[in-house]
């Protein structure tokens, strides 16, 4: 007797639902005051905080943080393999744009793609190594390579200066701190949509594919090993992006700033941030570039907490919360902040206000040797 | 010539170092086939819980180092329930980014709890030092470590072939089979887990005292071991105790290499051996030394 299977619920869009006019007055209410926070907040238009000089940086490096954490989204999210040695893309990225920039004379906008490309190069030939075995080797790989870089790379004062730094200067038309926010803004979009791009073609398919099951994906004629190299040179050249903004912000980069520290940063703000969720890797990012320069403590009037009653100087608050942070978002929340704003996204995006939008489910892969 | 003695002497004590690191890092992988990049950590935490026993509480020297071992395999067995055990059902890169977090935990506790002062130190077991002939200075405490590595090696190979370590080796093979006979794979992996980290306990209780340690010993800090123990493990194939062993040491000279004087020009050159070494045994025999068939 055959027994008759339970129909599959397919999820509809509720084809009733229609967003009333207070409701769009609502959401474009949110909308104007995201848009007021990101636009004009950073430059004191139209707002009663005071960013000062030094405080804009911060958001430029917030923005930059966040291309790193897109970068690293395309290397975990997407292929499921992982870099700690992100510093190091990113740091070459920053020497080599300020070397085009202040020792050859060229523009900022040529040293941009130089930086990008060296970036791709460094990822792709780190790959090719790594990928002679199946397994998590990249992530050996990078671990010494980062360590080279720190230790070794970073040591040529040819290169980076020595201590004392490499100038970087701003491009013309961008020299004050606000001007250069903006362009990190708009590098950041760049990314976002060739992100975006990337995933709608076949060779993202492809590489969410083999995410999920390699086996699988090369016996349905995906190329692995072509596909993961792909997804590392995008890795790479986000990350050489990210590296040659950061040299112009700071005008001065010296070679200390990347260290392994950096490196389990951006692991810790892309997982947190949530994998594969393009807003939820941005507001990580940023969440921990502001955590780990201290900013977000003093903005919250939580120094005298944080650093008289825990007894925690205020630049090891990320050190400290986010990998606490880390593991509760792996055993409890797999989405991480992606997961936790997926409602009010969806609400923004014009659907009904949903408390379990975004909710991960993850098909349980029972046999773990695949 | 003497200056390469020397290297090779020094390259073979700080190898026992990180052979003691790959031994655990490759235990876990045999069971879990996780790359556990809190290895070197549980090697900190128990060093850590060494100096708070000795120095801080004044325990007893030898009652205070067995605490810190017991710290560190308490660090083991919470990591397998806490992190490793929610997360058996994800994807690789999910588990290795756990232990990753757990090493950090760690760390973040460490600074948090011991910034003030930065820079601590655990006494020796033995001050005693000896001059080779050949002019290398050698701590009493470096041939202890020697000595314990050749000793742990040894009780870990007599472990694998009797019944609780066959067990071991059982359920890395084919977990469902291994219950169906009656062996708790639960049981197994926290067994692993426990023994990867008295080995990585061993490693921190020991070097720590070489000199002074910071929070992040032997991760990233003076003592970092969390690296070449991967190299090491690499070399053995991620499956093979005695390349372990070997890998280990193999990596310690290479790096000890590092500071010959024919590298005095190169900026941490120990580094970029380390790299190049890395890369070579990937190019030429990524299925490691050692093993006879390459890894499935």
């Amino acid at each position: 007797m055959t027994k008759e299977l339970p129909a599959v619920l397919l999820e509809e869009e509720d084809e009733q639902f229609r967003v009333s006019p207070g409701g769009w007055l609502g959401r474009g209410v949110v909308w104007a005051l995201l848009a007021w926070l990101v636009l004009a907040v950073p430059s004191n238009f139209l707002s009663p905080f005071e960013i000062g000089v030094t405080d804009i940086n911060g958001f430029s490096h917030a923005a930059i943080f966040a291309i790193v954490g897109l970068s690293l989204n395309v290397l975990i999210g997407y292929t499921g393999q992982i870099s700690f040695g992100h510093q190091a893309f990113v740091g070459l990225g920053a020497f080599v744009s300020a070397y085009v920039v202040t020792d050859l004379g060229w523009e900022f906008w040529l040293a941009v793609p130089i930086a990008a490309g060296f970036g791709a190069i460094q990822a792709g030939v780190l790959g090719l190594i790594s990928l002679r075995l199946t397994g998590l080797y990249f992530a050996v790989v990078t671990l010494a390579y980062g360590m080279f870089a720190q230790e070794s790379l970073f040591g040529i004062a040819a290169i980076t200066g020595g201590e004392a730094g490499k100038a970087a200067p701003r491009p013309i038309g961008f020299e004050s701190g606000y001007a250069y926010y903006y362009l990190c803004l708009a590098f950041v979009v760049l990314v976002l949509w060739l992100d975006w791009r990337l995933m709608k073609t076949k060779s993202g398919r492809a590489m969410q594919a083999l995410r999920e099951n390699p086996r699988v994906a090369s016996s349905y004629g995906i190329n692995v090993k072509a596909f993961t190299l792909l997804a590392f040179a995008v890795s790479g050249v986000f990350a050489g992006i990210a590296g040659s903004l950061l040299a112009h912000a700071d005008e001065v980069i010296v070679p200390v700033e990347f260290n392994f520290q950096l490196a389990l940063l951006f692991v810790l703000m892309t997982v947190v941030g949530g994998l594969r969720n393009r807003a939820g890797v941005v507001l990580g990012s940023v969440f921990f570039a502001f955590l780990g320069s201290g900013k977000l403590v003093e903005w919250f009037g939580l120094v005298g907490f944080v650093e008289g009653v825990i007894g925690l100087p205020k630049e090891f608050v990320a050190l400290v919360i986010g990998p606490i942070l880390l593991l509760l978002t792996l055993t409890a929340f797999p989405g991480g902040i992606g997961q936790q704003i997926a409602p009010v996204k969806m609400w923004l995006l014009g659907h009904r206000f949903d408390m379990h939008a975004g909710e991960v489910n993850e098909v349980e892969v029972t046999d773990v040797r695949a | 010539m003497e200056e390469l003695a020397i290297a090779l002497t020094f390259g073979v004590l700080q190898g026992s170092v990180y052979s003691l690191v790959a031994l655990g890092i490759v235990l876990v992988y045999r069971v879990s086939g996780v790359f556990n990049f809190a290895q070197a950590e549980f090697g900190t935490t128990g060093l850590f819980g060494a100096y708070i026993a000795v120095v801080l509480w004044e325990w007893p020297f030898y009652l205070g180092l067995l605490f810190g071992l017991v710290v560190a395999i308490v660090m083991g067995l919470l990591t397998e329930r806490l992190v490793i055990h929610p997360l058996r059902n994800q994807s690789k890169v999910t588990l290795l980014v756990g232990t990753a977090g757990v090493a950090l935990t760690v760390i973040g506790i460490q600074f948090w709890q011991f910034n003030d002062p930065l820079i601590r130190q655990l006494p020796k077991i033995s001050d005693a030092v000896y001059v080779t002939p050949f002019g290398a200075p050698i701590m009493a405490q470096q041939l202890i470590t020697l000595a314990v590595l050749i000793v742990a090696a040894a009780a870990l190979a007599v472990f694998l072939k009797s019944p609780a370590g066959l067990a071991m080796q059982a359920a890395q093979q084919e977990p469902v089979a291994c219950e169906l006979v009656g062996v708790s794979v639960r049981r197994v992996s926290m067994m692993t887990w426990g023994i990867a980290a008295l080995l990585g306990g061993l490693a921190g209780v020991l070097s720590g005292a070489y000199t002074i340690f910071t929070a992040g010993f032997l991760t990233f800090g003076v003592g970092k071991a969390l690296l070449p123990g991967f190299i090491a493990a690499v070399l053995a194939g991620m499956k093979s105790m005695p390349g372990a062993v070997a890998g280990g040491l193999v990596v310690g000279i290479v790096e000890q290499f590092g500071g010959l004087k024919m590298f005095g020009d190169v900026p941490g050159a120990s580094a970029l051996l380390l790299l190049v070494f890395l890369v070579v045994v990937l190019l030429l025999r990524p299925q490691g030394l050692l093993v006879r068939k390459a890894t499935a």
